[in-house]
């Protein structure tokens, strides 16, 4: 186990520099999940972490040692790739005895080692089999394998679990999680699914154009992101968001959309006559006497929980309620905000006021 | 699809297989005939077999060592240059060499021109340049080895490349994490991956070299000259030896039999291979 701190670490590609000073610390044993559109930097960071990508300046030190120049096969990490790479043309305990092999360990503290972590991945049946004879959970949970044997200091995930359909993914996501805590490793794990970062981390980077946005407990982030591109990628569906003005009503303050919506905000939230962008997750609208009447676009039942969005003016929002809706397209229904989850950013900077 | 109507099908393959075979069973019934008979009516069933052509070949030393020849310098060449064409394949695919799609492109230009371009330079080169002493590389086993490189590598290459471009370098990165160096890496991961490839590569390389004439013909005297040409002495002023040529004809096709049908599954295996997605 060991901290892992990226220090000001810049990529260029020629005369482009796609990564601009990324700054991460990482504690001893945590999980941490790199999120992020395509094209944020994310995979581009893990691999540089990993050694299989060039840092043009800046530093990244694995338990305290500056690994800049350091190969990959001596900065003592594993890594599970997106494709899986297994050796196509080796049995499930070839793989996972591969990097042991390389490392001219003897074949029986080879052969124990990987009964071992076969026995916690349960493949110690799947063991003669080649790859492609395996689902692709099992190819998975191979390719953690193979990471495990090593017993590294820090495993690396580069979004491992986007080849898998829908439902094998939420089995994956909470084996991974229990491998953490059963482990207690340091985990750098790069995705695109905000929801796996939410559910699995201890701590988000979210990335943009090779920026880190925020860095926060998964929590933290949903409940106060710092910024707009951060409060629409966490959380599903996306939160609300209306261009508009703080005005004054008498002595409290409200929000007034370009389209004409008035909208409830916090006391003392931001100052009048401030242009906003006012943001509300779906989750935090409720549908009840006393709401603001808005007009049905669609309605979306799925069970559990039913989705309306409503057009008002230039705006779409969207709520997400547990009671079911009769209501049908073109009629009104009154939408009623939880003040106290209103998130308020300055429209200029995107930033939370 | 059900298919509709398989005799036709059979019927089909019956005769394209027919025109194809039908010349080598023609070269082995002249084979087995004596001269005399071989200028009367023409028969397609075999009522004798005449042994003495077979006998006069597998007896006369020269043949014996043109042979050996043949053999050496073919199996020689095919290694080599699957060898080299496999290690330029890897670096020309995974490495960020500059120009690397020019030097591809390149290295096939040669073969755009008739080999007999190349004769006169490969012939001074053999004879003037590359000369120690009084020895020189033409007429050996080597100098023909050599100058079989000269095409066979750029068709090696070429044949190659899809087949190691195939080879994800999601695996060359997982190896390399997992503590291969690059050697190991070639060889743990990528050669039992590319081996359907090389396969083909080796063989089709093998048979170029076992059927070349020109070539051999220009640039070797005796001590390196091939079967192939070989075949052209028994052309002479006083005849032509037809039965003893089609019995050498016989011979010479059925190593390179046996080489198809050892690696048959290869080559289909590696004529599609990266085609589908495994």
């Amino acid at each position: 186990m060991a901290n892992v701190t990226i220090d000001n670490v810049v990529k260029r590609y020629g005369a482009a520099e796609i990564m601009h000073g990324v700054n991460v610390d990482i504690d001893d044993g945590e999980f941490v999940v790199l999120v992020g559109p395509s094209g944020c930097g994310k995979s581009t960071l893990l691999r540089m972490i990993a050694g299989l990508e060039e840092i043009s300046s800046g530093q990244i030190r694995i338990g305290g040692r500056v690994v800049n120049d350091v190969p990959p096969k001596e900065r003592d990490i594993a890594m599970v790739f997106q494709s899986y790479a297994l050796y196509p043309h080796k049995t499930v305990a070839e793989n996972m005895g591969f990097p042991l092999k390389m490392a001219k360990r003897p074949q029986a503290e080879i052969d124990s080692k990987v009964g071992k972590a076969a026995q916690i991945l349960d493949l110690s049946h799947l063991l003669k089999r080649y790859p492609k004879q395996l689902s692709g959970g099992q190819r998975q949970r191979v390719a953690m394998g193979r990471a495990i044997v090593r017993d590294p200091q820090v495993f690396l995930f580069d979004e491992p679990l986007s080849n898998l359909d829908a439902k094998l993914r939420v089995t994956m996501r909470v084996e991974i999680k229990e491998l953490h805590q059963r482990l207690k490793t340091t985990i750098i794990y790069v995705t695109h699914d905000q929801i796996e970062a939410m559910t699995m981390a201890d701590k988000i980077v979210v990335m943009r154009d090779g920026r880190v946005e925020q860095i926060g407990a998964p929590l933290d982030l949903y409940d106060r992101p710092q910024n707009v591109f951060v409060a629409g990628f966490i959380g599903s569906p996306a939160m609300n968001f209306i261009h508009g003005r703080i005005q004054s009503q008498g002595a409290a303050l409200q929000f007034v959309a370009e389209s004409g919506l008035v909208l409830p905000v916090p006391p003392g939230s931001a100052e009048e006559g401030r242009a906003v962008i006012y943001g509300i997750r779906p989750e935090d609208i409720e549908i009840g006497p006393g709401g603001i009447p808005v007009r049905v676009a669609v309605i979306e039942p799925m069970g559990a929980e039913t989705q309306v969005f409503a057009k008002v003016g230039n705006d779409m929002i969207d709520a997400i309620v547990r009671q079911r809706i009769a209501a049908r397209p073109g009629d009104e229904l009154p939408f009623r905000i939880d003040v106290s989850k209103v998130h308020l950013f300055d429209r200029a900077t995107e930033k939370r006021i | 699809m059900k298919r509709q109507k398989p005799w036709l099908s059979v019927l089909f393959w019956t005769l394209i297989s027919f025109v194809t075979l039908f010349p080598i069973y023609w070269l082995f019934v002249i084979s087995v005939k004596p001269t005399v008979d071989l200028f009367s009516t023409p028969e397609v069933i075999l009522k004798s077999f005449y042994w003495q052509n077979y006998v006069d070949v597998l007896t006369d030393s020269t043949l014996r060592r043109y042979m050996m020849n043949s053999l050496i310098i073919s199996t020689g060449n095919a290694f080599l240059v699957t060898t080299l064409g496999f290690l330029a394949c890897y670096a020309l695919s995974r490495f960020d060499l500059p120009g690397k799609e020019s030097i591809f492109f390149w290295t096939i230009t040669n073969r755009m021109a008739p080999p007999a371009v190349f004769l006169l330079p490969l012939f001074l080169l053999l004879t003037q340049v590359y000369r120690i002493g009084d020895f020189s590389l033409a007429d050996t086993r080597i100098g023909m080895i050599l100058v079989y490189c000269t095409f066979n590598l750029p068709f090696a290459i070429w044949t190659l490349r899809p087949t190691i471009d195939g080879i994800p370098k999601e695996l060359d990165e997982a190896a390399f994490i997992d503590g291969a160096s690059p050697w190991k890496i070639i060889t743990e991961v990528i050669f039992p991956l590319a081996r359907p490839g090389l396969a083909v590569t080796l063989i089709l390389t093998w048979v170029f070299a076992w059927n070349e004439y020109l070539l051999a013909a220009t640039l070797t005297n005796f001590n390196a000259r091939t079967l192939t040409t070989g075949l052209s002495e028994y052309v002479t002023t006083t005849g032509t030896a037809w039965g003893v040529m089609a019995a050498i004809s016989v011979i010479t096709l059925i190593p390179a039999l046996i080489v198809f049908s050892m690696v048959q599954r290869h080559i289909v295996a590696g004529l599609t291979f990266g085609a589908v997605k495994g």
